[in-house]
């Protein structure tokens, strides 16, 4: 036991000594910030209210319509600014002398099909993709009663909810990377020192000490799952800090914990396998990406326990995290199987 | 051009033996197995997430196929008790939906109307004749400019411009580009795993003392270079051609597209072997590599049509592409020649770098970047490598410029526009005095006088690269005033130009002359630069 708390000792002080962690830390920290970064700067770039708060007082649509059509009032009902004009030629002398960044013209009769014609300003012009984007929901309404006028039933049109994007990101992106990231790392980290000790043959004067093969890898994965815990809990501390909710913090973090034991036994056995870092990493990394798609698709996914589990989801509990203990318990009984080989 | 070939088929030789046996067939059935899930998942549409809603559906209700939502199957009684129990966040019913009013209830009936949405239009589209079930038509037309006679006559109206596009709203893609960007960045994929291939057979042939033979043999350093490059380049080259074909691009167009992203990416894997020391630094300097190129690619391609600033990526040209716009030369060229101009100087500085000394010393990552800059200017004389670098430092510059911009969107707009500016005349300074007083170290620059003419020389070829870029980005980029702010600061050359000189000189001498610590030097020169910067605008 003590020779095992010595390996154990000796790995953590490197990775602190090397400050090579505090590259993983800044990289986490990174995905965090720059995801949210771009989720805030998507959000606000396209949600036509965002735009109208910053740009509106720039963005007034001269309107020609002929036959009375309720598009006025859909574009109104977005908080548009609309001036009517008898004709186009009104509407386009109104667009030249500044009073207008664009032209709407609906023309007269409604039989068969509606042709709506807008007119913006030269191409280079970056409003233009402003207006784009804020009348396009309007004319999606005004598409839609002129399919009601044409007997043809859309439904689901008047639901009502919330605009879930921000909370879709944080519980099934932004929290799965911060808990699963450092097992990338920890897998990572075992190959590297594991080949280590057989590329630079300092694996047969370890073997000297009085501790066998299997207790050395053994501590090698129970130091990287270590530093793993201490990175989730420092992630939710700061999520909780943020005051982001997260459920069932305790089996989140055994289930990071969990998969963490997962990769890295099978880094490990990975390295096992082919001794050299070159193709332990190549393989390891391959394999990492099968099982993130993979396990988008499957219903026991340790991604979707995750968020479901922070979200406090009804049906998830503390046995859906245990079933992940079974591949990590295998995985590790294959390595004990198979160590023997980086002794030859 | 011979020894080059050479190296290069020394270089698939490496990679045969190295991968013979097992690993080949396993790493072929994983990377199958990655693209046929991915493609697989991406099918239908892209959506955030899995599993994040549940959802009762009553059995006269459509099927839910996407990843975020559970179903299940229940009458509308029990799932009003399933409800009210907080087991299910909604309740599709036929053709209503019944919710709670709490957050998670929302969230899953927003997720809902946005899939019931598009189903709704594949419905009616197969169900109704096309003009029924679409009945508007809205055509785009673009109005010249008014340059043209009509204010002067206020009833003679220009011919109005012709129709150049017909869309039908609800089939317009949505404004997000996220779909495809997720299919721009699948090309990248591939190009990062060659790339770091290309890394570690640098890295294997140091470790092994291959590298010092293969130096003392009669090849040139870029022969080096450019031999173990054309594999990786063969191979990106061949991905990015059989990826164009599967989604239905034109080729030339996507070879156009992706040859500065393949420069920038190579570019910067170039210069990952020759910095690490030991052999567990590569793992956490490749990984932070990964994400931030990524970063820097995906980033601005996000903001397609939202902001011009986009086209800093060369990404977004794709993305244009693959939403069937156009792309013009000049947004082509505005990210395309400063990557060009980043893989030259990456090829140049490789080749000076590679050398025994120089790849095993094992020193602070610091001192290891300031021995690489000497490396770099010591094959000339100073006067002519001072300005050259600052010259050429000036795509590096931008592009990190350009990063900030983009993150600094994010800030609230009080301190946007300082944060930007204040990082930037760090960056500048940094570039602009780096070199001098490395070379000040190595006891090539003696003498006030001699400090001073550097900086100018310094300053002068600096302002001579910005001048240039400004040519290439006006009309591309037209984001004012933070990007005025950046690359067009003060009317008259002459006092930029003496602007960029003294500041250059308070950071030269102050760090080399007074002996000041450097970081803090250039925080004195990157104030004052910044402070110049902001009184500058504030009087235009």
């Amino acid at each position: 036991m003590q020779a095992f708390r010595a390996i154990v000792n000796k790995e953590l002080g490197t990775v602190l000594r090397d400050r090579t962690i505090v590259i993983a830390i800044l990289i986490q920290l990174f995905i965090a910030s720059f995801s949210s970064a771009l989720l805030l700067g998507v959000l606000s770039a396209y949600d036509p209210d965002t735009i109208l708060r910053y740009a509106g007082g720039n963005i007034s649509i001269a309107m020609v319509d002929a036959g009375n059509t309720p598009l006025r009032a859909f574009l109104a009902a977005r908080g548009l600014h609309i001036t009517s004009y008898a004709t186009l030629a009104d509407a386009e002398a109104a667009f030249y002398r500044g009073k207008a960044s664009a032209i709407v013209a609906v023309p007269a009769g409604n039989s068969g099909v509606a042709e709506v014609k807008l007119y913006l300003a030269d191409k280079a012009d970056s409003t233009n993709s402003l207006i784009r984007m804020v009348i396009q929901e309007p004319l999606r309404e005004y598409e839609n009663y002129l399919r009601a006028r044409n007997d043809v039933q859309m439904y689901y049109t008047d639901l009502n909810g919330k605009p879930s994007t921000s909370f879709e990101l944080i519980y099934s992106i932004i929290l799965p990377v911060l808990m699963f990231f450092p097992a990338f790392v920890a897998g990572s980290m075992a190959i590297d020192s594991i080949t280590e000790e057989v590329e630079n043959n300092t694996l047969p004067t370890l073997l000297a000490a009085p501790i066998t093969l299997n207790r050395i890898i053994a501590a090698k994965i129970t130091s990287t799952i270590m530093l793993a815990i201490g990175q989730c809990l420092a992630w939710l501390a700061l999520l909780q800090w943020n005051g982001i909710n997260v459920q069932n913090r305790g089996w989140v973090l055994i289930l990071a914990a969990t998969v963490t034991g997962i990769v890295a036994a099978a880094a490990a056995l990975g390295a096992v396998f082919f001794k050299d870092r070159e193709r332990s990493q190549f393989v390891y990394s391959l394999t990492l990406l099968t099982a993130v798609a993979l396990s988008t698709l499957l219903d026991v996914s340790p991604i979707k326990t995750l968020s479901r589990l922070a979200i406090g989801d009804y049906s998830t509990n503390g046995w859906n995290v245990v079933v992940f203990l079974i591949p990590m318990c295998v995985l590790y009984w294959l390595l004990s199987r198979t160590s023997r080989r980086l002794a030859v | 051009m011979n020894q080059t070939l050479l190296i290069a088929r020394r270089e698939i030789t490496r990679l045969r033996q190295r991968f013979s046996g097992g690993t080949s067939p396993i790493a072929v059935i994983l990377l199958l197995a990655v693209l046929g899930i991915s493609a697989f998942a991406l099918r239908d549409q892209i959506s955030l997430g899995s599993g994040l809603y549940r959802i009762g559906v009553s059995p006269d209700a459509p099927p839910i196929r996407d990843s975020r939502f559970s179903t299940m199957i229940v009458t509308p009684v029990q799932g009003q008790a399933l409800l009210d129990q907080h087991i299910i966040d909604a309740m599709l019913d036929g053709t209503r939906v019944i919710r709670r009013n709490d957050d998670r209830s929302l969230y899953a009936v927003q997720a809902l109307k946005q899939y019931l949405g598009q189903q709704e239009l594949r419905r009616i589209s197969s169900s109704y004749p096309y003009d029924q079930a679409f009945p508007l038509r809205v055509g785009i037309n673009y109005l010249p400019a008014s340059g043209t006679n009509l204010q002067a006559a206020p009833g003679a109206v220009a011919p109005l411009a012709r129709t150049e596009q017909v869309i039908i709203p609800s089939l317009e893609p949505p404004p997000v580009p996220f779909t495809q960007v997720v299919l721009a960045l699948i090309y990248v994929l591939p190009i990062t795993f060659i790339s770091i291939f290309f890394t570690s057979s640098f890295m294997e042939e140091k470790v092994n003392r291959r590298l010092t033979v293969l130096l003392s043999a009669p090849v040139t350093p870029l022969q080096i270079i450019l031999g173990k490059m054309l594999p990786y380049a063969s191979f990106a080259l061949i991905t990015t051609v059989l990826i164009g074909v599967l989604t239905r691009a034109s080729l030339p167009l996507v070879l156009l597209i992706y040859a500065p992203t393949t420069m920038f990416i190579f570019a910067i894997y170039l210069m990952v072997p020759l910095f690490y020391r030991t052999f567990k630094d590569i793992t956490f300097i490749a990984m932070l590599v990964t994400v931030l190129t990524t970063a820097y690619l995906v980033f601005p391609a996000m903001f397609t049509n939202a902001s011009e600033l986009a086209y800093i990526s060369p990404l977004t040209a794709a993305v244009k592409m693959y939403r069937g716009e156009g792309v013009g030369w000049r947004e082509y060229l505005f990210p395309a020649v400063p990557i060009a101009a980043l893989f030259g100087f990456a090829l140049f500085a490789g080749s000076r770098m590679l050398n025994e000394e120089f790849l095993m010393g094992y020193r602070p990552l610091t001192r290891k970047i300031g021995d690489a800059i000497y490396l770099i200017m010591a094959h000339t004389q100073p006067y002519i490598a001072v300005p050259l670098w600052s010259l050429l430092v000036i795509p590096a510059v931008y592009l990190v410029q350009l990063v900030f911009l983009a993150f600094a969107t994010n800030l609230p707009p009080g301190i946007m526009l300082g944060a930007v500016l204040l990082a930037s005349a760090g960056v500048e300074e940094l570039a602009k005095s780096i070199g001098i007083v490395v070379l000040a170290e190595h006891g090539l620059v003696k003498g006030a006088g001699n400090t001073l003419i550097l900086a100018f020389l310094s300053a002068l070829g600096f302002l001579l690269g910005e001048k240039l870029l400004l040519i290439l980005s006006i009309g591309a980029v037209a984001e004012a005033p933070v990007s005025d702010a950046l690359f067009n600061v003060g009317g008259l050359l002459v006092v930029t130009l003496f602007a960029h000189f003294a500041f250059t000189s308070i950071v030269t001498f102050l760090s080399t002359k007074a002996r000041i610590s450097y970081v803090l030097a250039l925080s004195a020169g990157s104030l004052l630069h910044f402070a110049y910067n902001a009184y500058l605008i504030r009087g235009v």
